[in-house]
């Protein structure tokens, strides 16, 4: 165990030419199940390299066969120039790999203490004493967890889980670490804090990173990646190369009547969907001006607002590799129609579907919730933001009637939640975050148990079953368990469930966590659907930001509290308002440039993979001030832009200048 | 019809509805579970049955015999020694090869014929034989002494009436006990009766418990709970089906085992009424299930309240009186007895399969089998309740 | 082999256990109280028969002979009944195991010269307790036959009544119960018992301890890290090994103290045999745990996999030397029969290493073998 003393110092790593790891052709199946089928990749010392995809993909398995601790099939691995192919041949270089497995935590110790864990990880890897003491000391304070090394591991939050497994699996320097899936279920901020401190410690220590993670949006997080679907490689390369892998604009528009713009819109490009008010086309074209003419063509006759081109993301390219590719959801693509029921029943609420007045809840003397307010219209989808523990699905048990509030009050579809809690759980339906219905019975039966459930009459339930399935795309899978099902599948069976009584109202707890890009727009085009035509209110809770772009009016919480609440083009508006336009800047040095720009003093500055964002007051000042700051230090500046800041922008700056807030008092 | 009774008529029909889908519910996710479909079987049929290879008789318990004597006389005496009892295992020359033989328990008796044995006999002086009995285990022990015992005392008699010279027809001119025995309820005392029930009966306990636990501890595991809270299900209508299936699944099992394991390869005779030991089970079963109910309700997981139903199963063994009728028991256990509901539903069972009883004898454990068991159940469904507020 | 590594595995062990209060009462509730349970449980012991008399006679020489019965401690007399049709009900729903009908002219017959039938009726349900009575009865009736005849034949020939007596009783027995002369059945069940729960218990906690960390990913500490095979497997196994280890001189107590057993043999050798048997029941476990991959189907797996050569093939119930051989063969097999012998020889037969030295032997052979198939069953890279 030579290899710990060895990088005890903060030396730059020499590149040298061979790769760390090199996966030739590697395939690895579960009995009858494939799960990868033909993956080669090569990552070079020193670099960020990101496996990106849904559930299921392969990842996984991919991660653990490199870091020794799966067999496969077939192909080749080498690891620092070690031909993996026996567990002898394993074992060699398992001193110089560290491995998170997925899963917030669950690698730790439940029962033990903060320091209990780091400690056992360090005398697993024979780390010496003073070592240990000093790096403890280091991770700790980075990770800012030294106040809680006492803490069981069970009672952190899931961020400092995150950050703790982080510490546990870089104690003994390893010179490759393997993060599978570090960020899922981990709220914005935490997440952005995360990947500082790794992209930190990586360049610090000059360790290679492997990294999964189901968010496409992390994908600038990566110097290289490669997107991996049902077991292969779709694309690899730096996240622009795979951006032009599929060429195409992404066109923007806002139009009326948004429903009928949206069927003829999916008839032409299958890659439309309704984001808030405005629909967005994914147009196969590089040029601009003819996606956005075609654009027009289909839209012929409708009273066009707003049409304009926006650049396109890695997500986009994603699906449309997919298509490229005829591995989509031939579903969704075949149905692009969403059956609507003929008679929907009228909202016995007027307009308020939903109404949050005062509501606060207390457990012991901790407030989960203060005093929050809020409405919802019918036909109106409604996003509760926040991180975990902010209070969102507090608020929803009280609103859904299974948990009574210590204070304030609450309409729901016409019902109040004090006297009549018994008719608003007739009256709504319901979808979780886990996927919550029964994984041991088939499709139909699960939806033939929430019609009876709900009571839904006799004679209409086979009506209804239909509907359900129609409407959510199961022809075809009735018949299969719902455990067998993607998460895509699944989740739409959910929602199913949840409509089979015809609710007026709709909560979902964060949906479409897990589910893959294409399975979470279909997902978002049934609630669309539902909201527009059948007039029903949706009140839906996330962390994800992408999917908060969706709703038609946010509220954000944080420590039970609601911060802001308006419309997503509001909130940016606010931002830009508040702390000024985003900028993003590209250099040829980015981390020298970030130090620089953090220095300077601007605020936010992060690093995007290659890019570093901020937030200025002034732009044309601070670009000049970055340009003159660089250029002084000999750094190319290649390009600095304004841009539309996203709404995770917003709630990662709302989310700070509240911590500091509390902090200065 | 009235506005009224017409709502009532469709919350009833509501009710109704909404209990049968649940229960259907749950028998098909039960069905699903390899897993413990294979247990609840093994546990009904060939859990049962090698219970029945437990014999508790003397089965050819090994005897050495010292024989000092080497006479007629003697080798009659150890000839009357036979299986099924006991089977000769051989000579040794001496006590002290006895002793260690019966310390490496490779003789259950030895016996000890001493020399002139035949001599004594044929004079009419008393003589003794000795028999050194293993009674490491007692029951052997005790049955080897009771056996051996008859076979000497009636060798002896034997020898007496020929010295006598009385013969079969003189007996009836002897004062003397003609004595017979009848075993009720298993007449040829075959132990392959007793063990069985009693196993089927601490298993009905199990899974009583264990069963409606793990579907209510499932709901929480996978998180479908949560679906059904929001959904106008009360507590009790998420409760009751799982109860009502699990006692449908054990009936199922037991119908199994009786007719297959217990008629069919043990022939119990069956002497009462079996409709009557249904009834009686399945009030057992709700009973029982109110303790699987509170275990749920303070387990996170299966492996939880598995662990949990270990510890709860032991008081409730102990004080049923499954493996030792109440009479042998410690007076300070046997008033606590009463408190298990097993003990109530042990005396119904032996009662109705083997003794033939029915409502007449038995109706005292059954009303204690109703009030504890509408104790243990209530406690149950509140502590069941109250989790969800 | 790394002490260090070791060390570091066994302290997160013990912290695991030690603040999972359900585990850590299971892991010393389970075998105090299934001791308990068994102990005051299972009694062998058949004593205070409750039975009732149907005397039909109602004669002085009646009442003597019933009075053999009413005396004895093995018998609790419930009470007189007038016809038989009373006794079906007392025995039906287990008032009395036993009933006694002494049929009229009792007395008659025998003063004439006569033998005179009697009749015993019992409850069949607990066929050992059954064959028990039965013993005792015939017994009781002996004796009284014995003095009808020698009277009888002092009064024909002319003997003294002890010439009769010898006459009459030519051979007598003389009973030796060696090892527990009291026929106390708690004594043997107590020290089976220790097989019974060393048996079930460290197995349970074994497979539950390995199987939770595969459950909920926390094995993949020990794939990635350079720890070797046997490290994890003793840093893993010693903790439940201690545990097995203090069960030990826990129930070795309750044995001796709770339950009155006498200790005969040699402390030190019972003691690390019984050592050698919990390492061999932990190893048991730990075969359980590399193809369980849940904790229920562990628990499920462990009791199917220990309960038969515990009850079956341990002795525990049938001695071995009364199996056919087909079964001898296969409680052979079994660790459970050697230890049943080492209790019991070590407490009431009073034998030692001596004599018991074989069956230890043959303990730490299954230990070793189990240990070492484990060993080579358990990867670092796994196919699932």
């Amino acid at each position: 165990m030579g290899q710990t003393a060895l990088v005890g110092d903060t030396q730059p790593v020499l590149v040298t030419p061979e790769p760390v790891v090199t996966v030739r052709d590697i395939c690895k199946r579960y009995r009858k199940q494939i799960a990868v089928e033909g993956v080669d990749l090569t990552i070079q010392p020193g670099e960020i390299y990101g496996l990106i995809g849904p559930d299921g993909a392969g990842k996984s398995s991919l991660m653990k066969a490199i870091a020794g601790v799966l067999t496969f099939d077939r192909g080749q691995l080498e690891v620092f120039g070690e031909r993996i192919d026996s567990e002898a041949a394993a074992e060699r270089v398992k001193g110089r790999i560290g491995f998170m497995p997925q899963g917030l935590g669950l690698n730790l110790y439940a029962e033990l203490s903060v320091e209990e864990n780091i400690d056992f990880f360090a005398a697993l890897r024979e780390v010496p004493p003073e070592l240990l003491a000093e790096r403890k000391h280091k991770l700790l304070t980075m990770t800012r967890l030294e106040n809680f090394l006492d803490r069981p591991m069970k009672q952190l939050s899931g961020g400092m889980k995150q950050k703790l497994g982080l510490i546990c699996t870089l104690i003994h320097e390893p010179k490759l670490v393997i993060l599978d899936e570090p960020t899922t279920g981990v709220d914005p901020v935490s997440r952005r804090d995360f990947w500082a401190i790794l992209a930190d410690l990586l360049r610090e220590r000059g360790i290679t990173a492997l990294v999964s993670t189901a968010y496409m949006d992390e994908a600038a997080r990566f110097h290289r990646l490669s997107l991996i679907y049902a077991g292969r490689v779709l694309a690899e390369g730096e996240p622009d190369q795979i951006r032009q892998q599929a060429p195409g604009s992404l066109i923007e528009i806002k139009v009326e009547p948004q429903i009928e713009a949206l069927r003829r819109l999916k008839v032409k490009f299958p890659q439309t969907e309704a984001v808030g008010a405005v629909i967005r086309v994914f147009v196969a074209v590089a040029s601009t001006e003819q996606a956005t003419e075609q654009v027009k063509a289909v839209l012929d006759g409708l009273a066009i607002d707003d049409i304009h081109g926006i650049e396109t993301e890695l997500e986009d390219a994603f699906v449309a590799l997919l298509r490229q590719r005829h591995l989509a959801d031939e579903q969704a693509a075949a149905n692009p129609q969403i059956p609507v029921t003929t008679a929907a029943p009228t909202p016995i609420g007027g307009e308020i579907a939903i109404e949050a007045a005062g509501l606060s809840r207390e457990f012991g003397d901790f407030r989960a919730v203060d005093n929050v307010s809020f409405k919802v219209m019918s036909g109106e989808i409604f996003g509760l933001l926040g991180a975990n523990g902010a209070g969102k699905t507090t608020v929803i048990k009280m609103l859904t009637g299974i948990l009574p509030p210590s204070g304030g009050s609450g309409q729901v579809a016409g019902a109040n939640m004090h006297s009549a809690s018994q008719a608003i759980k007739e009256r709504i339906g319901y979808v979780s975050q886990a996927f919550s219905l029964y994984q041991d019975m088939t499709v139909l039966e699960n939806i033939r148990l929430y019609a009876r459930i709900y009571a839904v009459p006799r004679k209409q339930i086979n009506q209804r079953t239909e509907w359900v399935i129609e409407m959510a795309g199961l022809a075809g899978v009735e018949n299969r368990l719902a455990g067998k099902l993607s998460m895509g599948i699944r989740q739409r069976l959910a929602l199913g469930c949840a409509l089979v009584h015809r609710p007026q109202v709709l909560f979902l707890d964060e949906p479409t966590s897990g589910v893959d890009p294409i399975g979470r727009r279909r997902f978002w085009d049934i609630l669309m659907q539902m909201a527009r035509v059948e007039k029903v209110a949706i009140l839906v809770t996330t962390h994800n930001m992408g999917e908060a772009e969706h709703c038609d009016h946010l509220a954000l919480m944080h420590a039970g509290q609601i911060i802001t609440d308006a419309t997503p083009e509001q909130m940016k508006l606010s931002l830009q308002r508040d702390a000024g336009e985003l900028l993003e800047i590209v250099t040829d040095q980015p981390l020298m440039a970030l130090q620089i720009v953090e220095q300077a003093g601007f605020e936010g500055a992060a690093l995007f993979g290659q890019r570093i964002h901020l937030l200025a007051k002034d732009p044309e000042q601070a670009g000049r001030q970055i340009a003159a700051l660089l250029a002084q230090k000999q750094i190319t500046l290649l390009g600095i832009h304004p841009r539309i800041p996203s709404i995770e922008d917003v709630f990662v700056y709302r989310i700070m200048a509240r911590e500091q807030e509390a902090r200065s008092r | 019809m009235s506005r009224f009774s017409k709502t009532t008529h469709h919350a009833v029909y509501r009710w109704w509805s909404r209990m049968v889908a649940m229960t259907g519910k749950e028998l098909r996710q039960l069905s699903r579970d390899y897993l413990l479909v294979g247990a609840v079987l093994f546990l009904f049929t060939l859990d049962v049955m090698m219970a029945g290879g437990v014999k508790m008789d003397l089965n050819m318990a090994t005897m050495m015999v010292h024989d000092a004597d080497h006479s007629q006389a003697s080798r009659e005496l150890i000839y009357r020694f036979q299986p099924p009892y006991f089977k000769f295992g051989g000579e040794i020359l001496n006590q002290k090869e006895g002793i260690e033989l019966l310390d490496q328990g490779k003789a259950l008796v030895v016996l000890d014929i001493p020399p002139r044995f035949q001599h004594d006999l044929i004079q009419g002086k008393p003589t003794s034989v000795q028999l050194q009995v293993d009674t490491g285990n007692t029951v052997l022990g005790t049955l080897a002494a009771s056996y051996g015992g008859q076979i000497i005392g009636r060798y002896g008699f034997d020898i007496a009436l020929q010295r006598m010279n009385i013969t079969d027809a003189g007996l009836a001119s002897v004062p003397m006990l003609a004595d017979s025995h009848r075993v009720w309820y298993n007449p040829n005392q075959k132990d392959a009766w007793f063990m069985p029930i009693s196993e089927l009966l601490t298993i009905i306990t199990v899974l009583a418990m264990m069963l409606p636990a793990a579907a209510a501890v499932r709901e929480k595991e996978r998180g479908t709970i949560e679906q059904l809270l929001v959904s106008p299900l009360t507590p009790t209508q998420i409760m009751l089906p799982k109860v009502v299936a699990m006692t449908l699944v054990i009936l199922l099992g037991t119908a199994l085992s009786l007719g297959l394991i217990l008629r069919g390869v043990f022939d119990v005779p069956m002497k009462g009424s079996i409709p009557l030991f249904f009834a009686v089970t399945a009030l057992y079963t709700f009973a029982m299930s109110g303790l699987g109910l509170f275990i749920s309700t303070v387990s996170r997981n299966l492996a939880q309240a598995t662990m949990l139903i270990i510890m709860v199963m032991m008081p409730i063994i102990l004080l049923s009186g499954a493996w030792t009728p109440p009479e042998a028991m410690p007076p300070g256990i046997r008033q606590a007895m009463y408190l298990s509901p097993l003990y109530y539903y042990i005396e119904m069972a032996y009662g109705i399969l083997l003794k033939g009883a029915g409502l007449k004898l038995l109706w005292d454990s059954l009303l204690g089998l109703t009030l504890i068991g509408s104790a243990v159940f209530g406690f149950g469904v509140w502590r069941f309740r109250r989790q969800f507020s | 082999m790394n002490l260090h590594r070791i060390k570091a595995i066994i302290y997160k062990e013990w912290r695991e256990i030690l603040r999972d209060r359900l585990f850590l009462s299971l892991a010393f509730f389970v075998p105090v109280s299934m001791m308990l349970v068994f102990g005051y449980g299972i009694k062998m012991d058949v004593e205070n028969i409750p039975f009732a008399v149907l005397d039909q006679d109602r004669s002085a020489m009646s009442r003597d002979y019933l009075h053999l019965f009413m005396d004895s401690r093995y018998f609790d007399y419930q009470g007189d009944v007038q016809n038989e049709r009373e006794l079906e009900p007392l025995l039906a729903d287990s008032k009395i195991r036993f009933a006694i009908i002494v049929p009229p002219r009792f007395q008659e017959n025998l003063l004439s010269g006569r033998p005179a039938p009697v009749q015993s009726l019992i409850d069949g349900t607990f066929p050992f307790r059954t064959a028990t009575s039965k013993g005792y009865v015939i017994a009781i009736n002996n004796a009284f036959n014995g003095k009808l005849l020698a009277g009888f034949i002092s009064k024909k020939m002319g003997l003294s009544p002890e010439q009769a007596a010898s006459l009459v009783q030519p051979v007598k027995l003389e009973l030796r119960y060696l090892y527990n002369q009291e026929l106390k059945s708690i004594w043997s069940i107590a020290p089976a018992m220790m097989m019974f729960i060393l048996m079930m218990t460290p197995p349970f906690l074994t497979a539950l301890g390995v199987v939770r960390e595969k459950e909920n990913g926390s094995i993949y500490n020990i794939y990635s890290s350079t720890v070797t095979r046997a490290e994890f497997l003793i840093g893993k196994l010693l903790p439940y090994l201690g545990i097995s280890a203090v069960n030990v001189v826990i129930l070795w107590f309750m044995a001796a103290q709770v339950f009155g057993a006498p200790f005969k043999g040699d402390p030190l050798f019972f003691f690390l045999a019984s050592v050698v048997y919990d390492s061999c029941t932990t190893g048991i476990g730990l075969l359980v745990s590399l193809f369980a991959n849940t904790q229920v189907a562990a628990m499920m797996i462990t009791v199917v996999v220990t309960i038969i050569p515990s009850v079956l093939y341990s002795g525990l119930l049938v001695p071995i030397a009364s199996m056919d051989a087909a079964s001898q063969f296969e409680a052979h097999l079994f660790p459970a029969m050697y230890y049943t012998d080492i209790a019991i020889g070590s407490f009431l037969k009073g034998i030692g290493m001596e004599q018991l030295w074989g069956r230890a032997g043959a303990l730490l052979l299954y230990t070793l073998v189990l240990w070492l198939v484990s060993y080579l069953l358990f990867h670092k890279r796994v196919r699932a």
